[in-house]
């Protein structure tokens, strides 16, 4: 008797939780949470209209709260209300939010081409191509980046942030070692030659002529640069003479050993700022931390304060300019109340004036005008040469992870293997092969 | 668990109504704890059983796809390497904890000067953060920095090439098994610590007067008095550490937190699979692996319990 | 007569010498903690030369855990959900592993069973199924999301349940003859006489909700509900990792939890004879 409502209990909480699952009106009435800074009236007449929109490190980031600020200038009816989740895991806690349709953010931030890819997938965006001809958004305008995320012909975001790579460099250590600096046209040969060359082994006071984050995009994506590789592509050699060149400098004490780096857990930005890194090849968002933390003195300026960039080496025969890019977007959600709304937030932010305000705070527009890059090399603490603002110059952009399917999967295998690669488990053939064949069992 | 048994010479109406009663009073002890188990645990896990047969990104509607996601796992290397680091890490891990944190507690269990102090002291690196301590470990065994590796070098001369890499290849399982039981031998002393309470002392003062030395008391007193304290460490101690995940993560993964093939443990690959691919169903099929080996050592533990309780 | 002298004196030297390496053992993340916590970033892992106090060292990293993000809410939120789950848990595991040991009723070894069989399921797996539940519920981003989760474990029915059975059933056999009720056995009898698995317990729960990471991550949103866990999480940010707030807000967060071990190992000090009852 009483295992059969025991059973019939399960049974009736178990379809609660396939209801809340899969139903798409599944927890549509729940309450709602208030959120800061302006929690209160939500849709209390026609026009006024409240959006929420999920971010990351909202009080370490300046342009997040620069962004309300402005929109609110312009659409004073339109509150904006901001969830901060968190850099750590943010993708994560961002899916779980938006399965089951449940969820009340009408603008994500998409913060990386692999968890846009999963939210796709899983349907929770927002096609937005009727919203941008509607609006007669021109997408030239970004570059032939959004072409690298479109799905089946859709786009779902709009990018309103976007970072390439460039070479950092310490200006005292090739002074001091009298090496001529890097310059915004070298080959990976001469990038090589120079790196030796500024190298200083001697125990105690080393000096690393190059540095690599553990990231594989540090190591392997120097592959794609030539414009005849993806990350897409299941036949990996390309890799080869990359990881060759690393590996060579990391046993030569040119660079500090992929071991020493990933078991310290040691930052990159700590890494340059120790003062005995001369190269550093990073993300343009680096610029941004690199004059903030010298200006509240977080970093000596003794050690590290005389810096420049200059543009990605190239290989033999390729235009130089050629360079690896990031992506943030924003996207509107498909369960969102507020479409149209938050469409306009999304054009604003991701237009000319969010541009603007990015610009501002030191960080790089998806929208990049002359503009903007003037802006940006006139900031306090930008390096004044010549070289550094040419190097701000992109000629080919190409995306870290473009789009396809399972590139999250893809994307795992490869870390592994990098990994794998790079601390000396495996060699570089058997690491390369072992991902052709797992990447190919994926199709 | 013998109490109580229904006196058979009673009347079989009478029997049925106390044994009624008797169910509704022990229900009443229950319920409390087992309405909020049922509803907040219970019924997601059962879920969570037919997502193993199911396809499902968290979103779309869900898809039978009947025992697809067991085959695919047959062939899939990574589960396979996952699998067998945890199966090794397990089984060095269980016994090592299972003694060092007993002996702790014994120690400790005296009266000696600064007990409390000493006490907290072996609690301390499991109450500590996980990203302090694995700090300190990864700088301890550091390749090229490390003291570790420095005694190796200077004291019995290591030539440098061939000092080892504490945290990739072979050696990384080592690693986390010594990381886990100097980090989880408080935590179980702790369960040690209260089962030696509930051994009444009488039971020491009679052996030592029938003349028992100190390896009998241990051996016909104490060990039969920690059974039920025994048994609840054994079982915590294999569960937690097939659930291994955070510590392999943080120890082994790198600034990254990635895991390679030599270090990758079967809660990474659910967690994987459920949060980075979405593949949920896959990854509730390797769960459910995880949950029948650790359902069947569990079992073994508690026929094993049972065997000595009736000895 | 010498000989057991000098071997007790032996066994006693060989004791301390245990502690003392243990000491060494135990402590030493402890000070690295307090000498990261006072450092820069990137002194953090200068390990040549490596130095315990840094010349400068910089005690802003105490201050700035509490003024860069809302520390204090944290904490407010974190003691609140503690104490919450602590009660609750130590109160109705206790209530219901009574029954699982002392008393015979159909389905107990089926029930406890279920009760342990969960425990060896990885949270991860029903994460997802669990949260939209929740949130069906109108539980997301709520405080008692976190109670609800954490104070019905199956693993502190199974603690008590293991000290239960240790203590001799004749006990109760004795209470029942001189009628007192089941209620009043548990009142009267067991719960004094299980201090240390209560103390056990509270400690168990009082740890792993202070320092829980992923539930509050996933239920917890709002700026005003956040935990210690999730803020220390925050000085890891996408551009850099400040170790010397994580290493402060560690030490900081450390305080509480250490208090109530010291509180609470004082209840592992006598066996059940004192307490007047004989087996």
């Amino acid at each position: 008797m009483r295992r059969k409502i025991l059973v019939l209990l399960l049974c009736i909480s178990m379809a609660a939780a396939m209801f809340a699952g899969c139903s798409p009106q599944g927890g549509s009435q729940t309450p709602t949470p208030t959120t800061p800074p302006s929690g209160g009236s939500t849709q209390t007449s026609e026009d006024k209209v409240t959006l929420k929109w999920a971010l990351w490190d909202y009080e370490s980031t300046p342009y997040w709260g620069a962004l309300i600020e402005e929109y609110k200038k312009v659409k004073p009816n339109v509150t904006i209300e901001y969830t901060d989740l968190g850099s750590t895991d943010y993708m994560t806690v961002l899916a779980a939010e938006l399965s089951g349709s449940g969820s009340e953010f009408d603008v994500v931030t998409i913060k990386d081409v692999p968890g846009y890819a999963t939210l796709v997938q899983k349907n929770t965006l927002e096609p937005l191509d009727s919203y941008i001809k509607a609006a007669g958004i021109d997408l030239s305008q970004y570059g032939g980046i959004t072409d690298q995320v479109t799905v089946d012909g859709k786009l779902y975001e709009l990018p309103f942030r976007s970072d390439f790579w460039v070479i950092f460099y310490n200006k005292d250590i090739f002074d001091r070692a009298g090496v001529e600096y890097p310059t915004n046209d070298m080959t990976f040969e001469e990038y090589d030659a120079l790196a030796r060359r500024v190298t200083d082994t001697t125990f105690g006071s080393e000096v690393y002529g190059a540095h690599y984050h553990t990231w594989r995009s540090a190591v392997q994506l120097f592959g794609i640069l030539d414009g005849k590789h993806s990350i897409l592509d299941s036949d990996y050699s390309f890799f080869e003479p990359y990881y060759e060149m690393v590996l060579n400098q990391m046993r030569d004490g040119v660079a500090m050993s992929y071991t020493d780096v990933s078991t310290e857990g040691l930052h990159y930005s700590a890494a340059f700022a120790n003062g005995n890194v001369a190269m550093l090849n990073m993300g343009s968002w680096f610029i941004a931390t690199l004059i903030s933390s010298l200006e509240r003195g977080d970093y000596d300026p003794e050690l590290c304060g005389n810096w420049g960039i200059v543009k990605y080496p190239h290989a033999e025969g390729v235009e130089p300019g050629s360079t690896l890019g990031t992506i943030t977007g924003l996207s509107v959600t498909a369960v969102s109340k507020n479409k149209q709304e938050a469409f306009e937030f999304v054009k604003w932010v991701s237009g000319p004036e969010g541009a603007a305000v990015m610009a501002r705070t030191g960080n790089f527009p998806a929208l990049s005008t002359e503009e903007v890059k003037s802006i940006i090399a006139s900031l306090d603490g930008f390096p004044k040469d010549e070289q550094s603002k040419e190097a701000l110059e992109v000629s080919n952009l190409y995306l870290e992870v473009p789009y396809a399917p399972n590139v999250s999967e893809i994307n795992a295998i490869l870390d592994t293997y990098h990994k794998m690669i790079m601390s000396g488990e495996i060699s570089i053939k058997d690491g390369i092969a072992a991902m052709n064949e797992e990447v190919a069992k994926l199709k | 668990m013998a109490a109580g048994k229904p006196d058979k010479s009673e009347l079989d109406k009478g029997r049925k109504k106390r044994a009624f009663k008797k169910n509704l009073v022990a229900y009443s002890f229950i319920a409390p704890n087992f309405i909020g188990f049922a509803v907040f645990t219970l019924v997601p896990i059962t879920f969570a059983f037919l997502l193993a047969f199911l396809e499902w990104d968290g979103n779309n509607p869900v898809k039978f796809v009947g025992l697809e996601n067991f085959k695919a796992l047959v062939k899939d290397k990574f589960f396979i390497a996952s699998l067998k680091n945890t199966i090794i890490y397990s089984i060095g891990t269980v016994p090592l904890t299972l003694v060092s944190s007993l002996g702790l507690a014994l120690i400790l269990n005296r009266e000696i000067k600064g007990r409390a102090f000493f006490r907290t002291l072996g609690f301390f690196p499991y109450v500590a953060s996980l990203v302090a301590v694995t700090s300190v470990w990864t700088m301890f065994f550091h390749s090229s920095k490390g003291p570790v590796n420095a005694v190796l070098y200077y004291v019995f001369r290591v030539p440098k090439e061939n000092l080892p890499n504490w945290f990739t290849g072979s050696l990384v399982l080592l690693m986390l098994i010594l990381f886990s039981v100097w980090r989880f031998m408080g935590y179980y002393m702790v369960m040690f610590l209260a089962g030696l309470q509930t051994i009444p002392r009488e039971l020491y003062e009679a052996g030592t007067i029938d003349g028992a030395n100190a390896w009998q008391r241990f051996r016909f007193i104490t060990l039969p008095g920690l059974r039920p304290t025994t048994f609840l460490v054994s079982v915590m101690l294999t569960i937690n550490c097939f659930k291994i995940y955070d510590i392999a993560v943080m120890l082994a993964g790198g600034s990254t937190n990635t895991l390679s093939v030599s270090s990758m443990v079967l809660v990474y690959y659910i967690y994987q699979n459920a949060f980075n691919f979405w593949k949920l169903g896959y990854s509730s099929a390797v769960a459910m692996v995880l949950f029948v080996l650790v359902l069947a050592v569990t079992l073994i533990q508690f026929k094993g319990q049972s065997k000595y309780a009736n000895e | 007569m010498n000989s057991v002298k000098a071997m007790r004196i032996l066994s006693k030297s060989i004791l301390y010498l245990l502690l003392a390496i243990m000491t060494v053992l135990m402590i030493l993340p402890f000070l690295w903690m307090l000498s990261s916590s006072v450092k820069l970033d990137r002194e953090v892992f200068n390990m040549n030369p490596f130095v315990w106090i840094p010349e400068k060292p910089r005690w802003q990293n105490y201050v700035d855990i509490w003024t860069k993000v809302p520390f204090f809410k944290y904490v407010q939120n974190t003691v609140f959900l503690t104490i919450v789950v602590t009660c609750l848990q130590i109160l109705t595991s206790s209530f219901a592993a009574y029954a699982f040991a002392k008393l015979d009723f159909k389905f107990k070894d089926r029930l406890f069973f279920a009760y342990i069989a969960t425990i060896a399921m990885p949270w991860q797996v029903y994460m997802v199924p669990q949260f939209l539940m929740m949130r069906s519920f109108g539980l997301n981003d709520r405080l008692l999301a976190i109670i609800c989760l954490q104070a019905f474990s199956a693993f502190g029915v199974f603690l008590m349940r293991q000290f239960y059975l240790s203590i001799p059933d004749s006990l109760c056999e004795a209470a029942r003859i001189d009628g007192m009720s089941e209620y009043g056995i548990y009142a009267r009898i067991m719960l004094p006489l299980s201090k240390p698995a209560i103390a056990t317990l509270t400690i168990f729960t009082f740890v792993a909700t202070w320092n829980d990471y992923l539930g509050p991550l996933i239920y917890l949103k709002s700026q005003d509900k956040k935990t210690i866990q999730l803020g220390l999480k925050m000085f890891i940010n996408q551009y850099s990792s400040e170790y010397g707030l994580i290493m402060a807000g560690s030490v900081m967060s450390l305080i509480p939890v250490i208090i109530v071990f010291l509180c609470l190992q004082k209840y592992f000090v006598e066996g059940i004879a004192s307490t007047g009852i004989k087996g």
